[in-house]
């Protein structure tokens, strides 16, 4: 059975309980023989299979994972399949722009009653699998240091894309008088409490009307202000006002979408903006706030290129998966688990994030290459369908990784395959959460 | 005397080293806007100049962010403990600035003090610091605050002077003396800056800092200096200085490694109790609590400063928050 230079393969099957399981087992009590090299690991539903466990079975050595559950409409849950047929669309899209190798990630639908086709998909796997060799992932070529040598891989200077994109025009139309007017008048009639606004040297929390003098409206204003709404010494302070720009405020609608703010209880001040000079403002179309309770200024010219906005993972797949690992296991490289970007993100605001949770530990703490790629697949995912594409993680990373390119290609996903743009329609239904029978599924055999 | 080189001279240098197996480590520019101090593949990529200071520091020569302490083995009814020491690679570390070997000196005392931390020490004896004398600071820049300057020795083994599109170069210790041999003199260059492009206004007084960090531990002005943290490590981890970690255990069943990774102040989780109490409740405590190590305590025990004013942690902070804008408010009487 082996191959001429002794290698089996590895697999590792996740497969609900119900379905592919079951069918495993109708295969082995029907003598169809299949090859050994598959571990499968038995879980309630395709819909709990986590992607952390697909990463956790390439870190541990898997050369191919095989995902599999029950066909549409034979769900024991209703439509846990659907969900993880959903996600999977998107994670696929992530895992293909970070350079794995998609023809070692497998998802089937196998019912009780095909014993057949398990037999047949194992086999088809281990063979493929076979004549591909070792999966050679991130892990195989980290030549990580255990010992703690290397920081990161050398750099060279050539490496990285391009800084960040000219300011399309000048800084917008001075609205900072306005503003401080405003601020004067919400905090003079008690209306809120704080007004969480941008000041000369970082962001700024007013509470006297006699302070506004504070706020600041200029070319500096990049920051996006929403993420205070979560912090509780914030919301201490008693109703806030907040001031956004019109891509700030796309974390609003989500943040109330996910029930994490109430509207009623945010004054919304919304700044008209022509672009603060970073990447994603020369694709922006979000010039003018469309949601805020008050607005202030008016955007000037439009410019930009909003159909180019996924100019850049569109680039980055114009390479070979190889170059694409290579680019980003150098991006990771670099991470030192500072968790700016996690941070200083609008949405993620889970009381106890994924990767502080030790009893077990999800994703392995250490900023190796492992323990990387671990933590920014999971950040981007827990991201996907919901990133509003602010960029302030990558704003705020001190090593200049390049996530927005991340959470750009589960945007794209989530544009391409669902027509959806989070924070665009409070109506939309959000991607993750919700399923259509519709979903494609080529990539499930 | 001090000794000259040029610029392609001292890339000759590098070059050699890097021929010879050394480890060389230096400022490179990563992408556009981004300059960190990295290994160095080659000796073109080193960067002299453009630069006001990395975004990293030179402490990951002697501690990195990772490193495996020892591996583990799970026998049938024992552990087994497996040596992972190697041999360290002899590491030189050029164009660091004198913030960044001021820290060195002071990681020293650290990493010594209660306990000679083998695995420190064993990096840190391997590794060779030749500083720039900083041409030129930023509106971050803090050095003359906390006692050094653009040209201060501490911690280096050698000195570069920028002068008329060369360098003059002077050894300090043994080790510099070593490395580079007859190309470097032994005093004090006669042309040294002490004033100048490249030094800094004093911008707070240190004592006052620690004065007012000691008087109002309970301050209100804590809990309101924090309220724009964000409660994220870039400050504690691109600062040459900081030095808390964490100790992992990574493995599986059946093997592993316990290794310390670095850790920050300014993190929940870095004093959560199992209990689930948390001595430093919020964000303006865990402020207090970098300040007031830097300016209080580490000064009370080893008598200096654990800030060399390089200003990264400002640099780095993405909500403009770090050691200078506190520093600046409180350390001003």
């Amino acid at each position: 059975m082996s191959g001429s230079n002794g290698f089996e393969p590895k697999i590792v099957a996740f497969v609900c309980n119900w379905c592919t399981y079951l069918g495993a087992d109708l295969a082995g009590t029907s003598r169809l023989e299949y090859p050994p090299n598959v571990r499968i690991l038995r879980l309630p539903c395709t819909g709990r299979i986590d992607t952390n466990l697909v990463v956790k079975a390439v870190e541990g050595g898997a050369d191919a994972v095989l995902v599999s559950g029950c066909h549409p409409g034979d769900c024991h849950y209703n439509a846990g399949n659907y969900h993880a047929r959903r996600r999977w669309m998107l994670f696929r899209e992530l895992l293909d722009v970070l350079g794995f190798d998609m023809r070692r990630i497998h998802f089937t639908w196998i019912s009780a009653a095909e014993g057949r086709k398990f037999q047949h998909v194992i086999s088809e796997i281990t063979e493929q699998t076979r004549a591909l060799g070792p999966w050679r992932a991130y892990e195989a070529k980290a030549e990580i240091d255990h010992r703690g040598g290397l920081v990161g891989q050398a750099v060279s200077p050539a490496t990285g894309r391009a800084g960040p994109a000219p300011a399309l025009q000048a800084p917008a139309p001075l609205a900072e008088q306005e503003l401080r007017d405003l601020a004067r008048r919400l905090l003079g009639a008690g209306d809120v409490k704080v007004v969480i606004g941008y000041g000369a040297a970082g962001p700024v929390f007013v509470t006297k009307a006699a302070d506004v003098e504070r706020l600041v409206w200029n070319e500096g204003c990049q920051a996006n202000l929403t993420t205070y709404l979560k912090r509780k010494e914030v919301r201490a302070l008693g109703k806030p006002a907040v001031v956004v720009k019109g891509c700030d405020e796309r974390s609003l609608v989500v943040l109330e979408k996910e029930s994490q703010i109430r509207r009623e209880d945010v004054r919304v001040i919304g700044m008209a903006c022509d672009g603060m000079g970073q990447e994603k403002c020369a694709a922006c179309d979000t010039h003018e706030p469309r949601f805020a309770d008050e607005r202030v200024g008016k955007a000037g010219g439009q410019g930009g290129k909003p159909a180019a906005r996924y100019a850049a993972v569109e680039a980055i797949l114009a390479k070979t998966p190889e170059e694409r690992l290579a680019f980003w296991s150098a991006e990771f490289d670099r991470c030192l688990k500072c968790y700016a970007c996690r941070q200083v993100c609008p949405m993620c605001y889970c009381e106890r994030c994924i990767a502080d949770k030790n009893r077990p530990q999800a994703i392995d703490t250490s900023p190796h290459r492992k323990g990387n790629f671990a933590w920014h697949i999971a950040r981007a995912m827990h991201l996907a369908g919901r990133c509003v594409g602010c960029d302030e993680c990558t704003r705020a990373c001190p090593a200049g990784i390049d996530l927005r390119l991340l959470n750009l290609t589960l945007a794209r996903a989530a544009e391409t395959q669902f027509g959806y743009r989070a924070g665009m329609d409070p109506a939309a239904e959000p991607p993750i959460g919700a399923y259509s029978l519709q979903d494609k599924e080529e990539f499930i055999r | 005397m001090s000794a000259r080189i040029s610029r392609e001279d001292l890339r000759k240098l590098v070059a050699e080293w890097l021929a010879a197996g050394k480890k060389v480590f230096g400022p490179v520019r990563v992408k556009a806007g981004l300059e960190l101090y990295a290994p160095l593949d080659s000796a073109e990529a080193l960067l002299l100049d453009g630069w006001i200071r990395p975004a990293n520091s030179i402490k990951e020569l002697v501690f990195p962010r990772h490193e495996a302490l020892y591996g583990y083995r799970i026998l049938k009814n024992r552990v087994e403990l497996v040596d992972l020491a190697a041999e360290i690679p002899e590491q030189i570390a050029i164009g660091a600035h004198p913030c960044d070997a001021a820290a060195l000196a002071a990681l020293d005392k650290v990493f010594n003090w209660d306990y000679r931390d083998e695995f420190y020490n064993r990096r840190r004896a391997a590794t060779t610091v030749i500083t720039m004398a900083c041409a030129a600071h930023d509106d971050q820049c803090f050095c003359t605050s906390v006692g050094l300057g653009p040209e201060a020795e501490r911690g280096s083994d050698a000195l570069l002077h920028e002068r008329d599109g060369g360098y003059e170069v002077r050894a300090i210790s043994e080790k510099g003396r070593i490395l580079l041999g007859g190309l470097a003199g032994e005093t004090a260059c006669p042309t040294a800056q002490t004033s100048g492009a490249n030094t800094p206004p004093r911008r707070f007084d240190s004592a006052q800092v620690a004065a007012f960090a000691k008087e109002h531990f309970e301050d209100p002005y804590w809990a309101e200096r924090a309220l724009a943290c964000l409660g994220c490590g870039a400050c504690t981890f691109t600062c040459p200085a900081c030095h808390c970690f964490d100790m992992v255990d990574e493995g599986n069943g059946r093997e592993g490694v316990r290794a310390r990774n670095w850790d920050a102040c300014q993190f929940p989780m870095f004093t959560l109790h199992a209990s689930g109490h948390n001595p430093r409740a919020n964000q303006g405590a865990r402020q207090r609590q970098r300040i007031y190590h830097k300016f209080v305590m580490y000064p009370d025990k080893f008598g200096e400063v654990l800030c060399t004013g390089c200003g990264n942690c400002s640099r780095n902070c993405p909500v403009g928050l770090g050691v200078l804008p506190a520093a600046t408010e409180i350390g001003n009487g």
